[in-house]
């Protein structure tokens, strides 16, 4: 997926919750209809995030993605701000 | 300098608590179908309450976590918290439990966090001497997240693992702290519901590893084990130091079941007779056939003498312990108490294969493949072997239905 985005969250080495806490904190200061591209190496946020996007309400899910990079699997999360 | 307003707990500690009756509140905040598949219980009824952290970050709406904790609890969940006892803390790992467990000090609450988190929890053995003398040792070591039992036969310096669990580390500081050698290693059966230890123990000590053949083919895939192993005979005898331990083939569970005697004391059961339950003839796909040898089986059992202490493989609940925490009672005792015992002397034939079909808990999917990777046919990573461990067996009939 070639998601173009706004701001990028690099999140790899942060242990649950500081992916998500952290990542919520950025996309708080996005500008309606702007995409926040995290990228975290712990493998619970996939479903964490989903979880989240599910009861917050500013903002959606536009896509995640499982990719290698520097040898370790990270997991990529796409949010746009709606609201 | 804050002061920390948070104790933490051990799994040891846990257990202790959990063991003693101490009356906490849980508050577990992983995702709902975390806490459906695997959550703490105990003694009895674990108060608990399950709100995935991020739903508490959102409900609190605050930049921080511990901040929306205490903004959460306050505006949502004051009523549900008790005042009177501890709330226990839980997470996967015990990170993200620390900041609720912060939070909720911060709110005045007894707050601890359960250090390690359920992963720790998951992975927790305790070991129990059930009789610790010069001429004979036996230690039950236990992993109380899935009711898993498993055992150490010591004598004169040597020593058998009967059922070895997936982490074989515990065997071998016990074996080094008390200074024995493992030298045989013995799987009662091909377990469905954990991935046993015993191959691996045998290839890290060098002891030869014994299965039932009948065990050693996978009951739905019908492939054989390609594991190497040594084949276990009915009525055959297993030395070690100056003790003798004979193998009884009980076949029902699994058709390669065998139980394990140490002369008229103990009887290692496997999962034949557990302290609450019996086991149930369903794991291979093959329930009507194979109820009715489990019935036999049962009665080859029933035919020993009454003061043998029964040490089981399983248990579904803490309160299946004795007061020193141990899994295990004698025979006598046992047709007394256990539901499965009782029906068994009680029924006909007929009316005793009845009830074993009509208490069969639900068959996790998961059971397939574990059997897989018992004889071989599948190598899953630790990742993927600790899912397929996830929760609490299930190798018993459920409890006193009938």
């Amino acid at each position: 997926m070639s998601q173009s985005f706004d701001r990028l969250f690099d999140a790899r080495g942060l242990n649950c919750p500081m992916p998500l806490v952290n990542a919520r904190k950025q996309a708080g200061q996005l500008e309606t209809g702007q995409i926040l591209k995290v990228i975290a190496s712990d493998a619970g946020s996939m479903a964490d995030f989903q979880g989240w996007v599910k009861i917050a309400r500013n903002v959606e899910l536009l896509g995640q993605e499982t990719e290698s990079m520097d040898g370790e699997s990270v997991y990529i999360h796409y949010i746009k701000r709606i609201a | 300098m804050e002061k920390c307003l948070e104790a933490a707990w051990t799994v040891e500690e846990l257990l202790e608590k959990l063991e003693s009756r101490l009356k906490f509140f849980v508050l577990d905040v992983r995702k709902r179908e975390e806490f459906a598949k695997f959550h703490l219980e105990g003694r009895e009824a674990l108060p608990a309450l399950n709100i995935p952290y991020f739903e508490i970050l959102e409900l609190g709406g605050k930049d921080e976590m511990v901040d929306s904790v205490i903004a959460c609890v306050e505006r949502h969940f004051a009523g549900e918290l008790p005042r009177d006892r501890t709330i226990l803390s839980v997470c996967a790992t015990g990170d993200t439990s620390e900041y609720v467990a912060q939070g909720l000090g911060q709110l005045g609450y007894a707050s601890a966090n359960l250090k390690g988190g359920m992963k720790s929890w998951g992975n927790y053995h305790s070991i129990r001497p059930v009789v610790e003398t010069a001429a004979l040792s036996v230690y039950q070591v236990s992993r109380p997240a899935r009711g898993c039992l498993s055992y150490v036969v010591a004598s004169g310096g040597k020593a058998l693992v009967i059922d070895p669990l997936r982490h074989i580390q515990p065997y071998r500081d016990l074996a080094r702290g008390k200074g024995f050698e493992i030298r045989c290693v013995v799987d009662t059966h091909g377990h469905a519901d954990h991935i046993s230890g015993g191959p691996a123990l045998a290839s890290a000590t060098g002891a030869p590893y014994f299965l039932h053949p009948y065990d050693a083919i996978h009951p739905m895939d019908v492939l054989p084990a390609t594991i190497p192993y040594n084949p276990i005979r009915d009525r055959q005898v297993f030395r070690v130091g100056q003790v003798e331990l004979e193998a009884l083939h009980i076949p029902g569970h699994t058709l390669g079941l065998v139980a394990l005697r140490v002369g008229d004391r103990y009887l290692f059961s496997g999962d034949s007779i557990c302290i609450g339950s019996i086991a149930r003839p369903d794991l291979g796909g093959k329930a009507e056939t194979w109820a009715p040898l489990h019935r036999r089986s049962l009665l080859r059992l029933l035919e020993l003498p009454g003061q043998m202490l029964v040490l089981p493989g399983h248990y579904g609940s803490l309160n299946e312990g004795d007061s020193s925490g141990l899994f295990a009672a004698t025979l006598d005792d046992l047709r007394r108490r256990n539901p499965g015992l009782r029906a068994l002397e009680q029924e006909t034939e007929e009316g005793f294969i009845r009830y074993l079909l009509g208490n069969l808990p639900c068959f996790p999917a998961e059971y397939v493949d574990i059997k897989r990777v018992n004889v071989g046919l599948r190598s899953p990573s630790e990742g993927e072997a600790s899912v397929l461990e996830l929760g609490k067996n299930v190798c018993a009939l459920s409890g006193e239905t009938s």
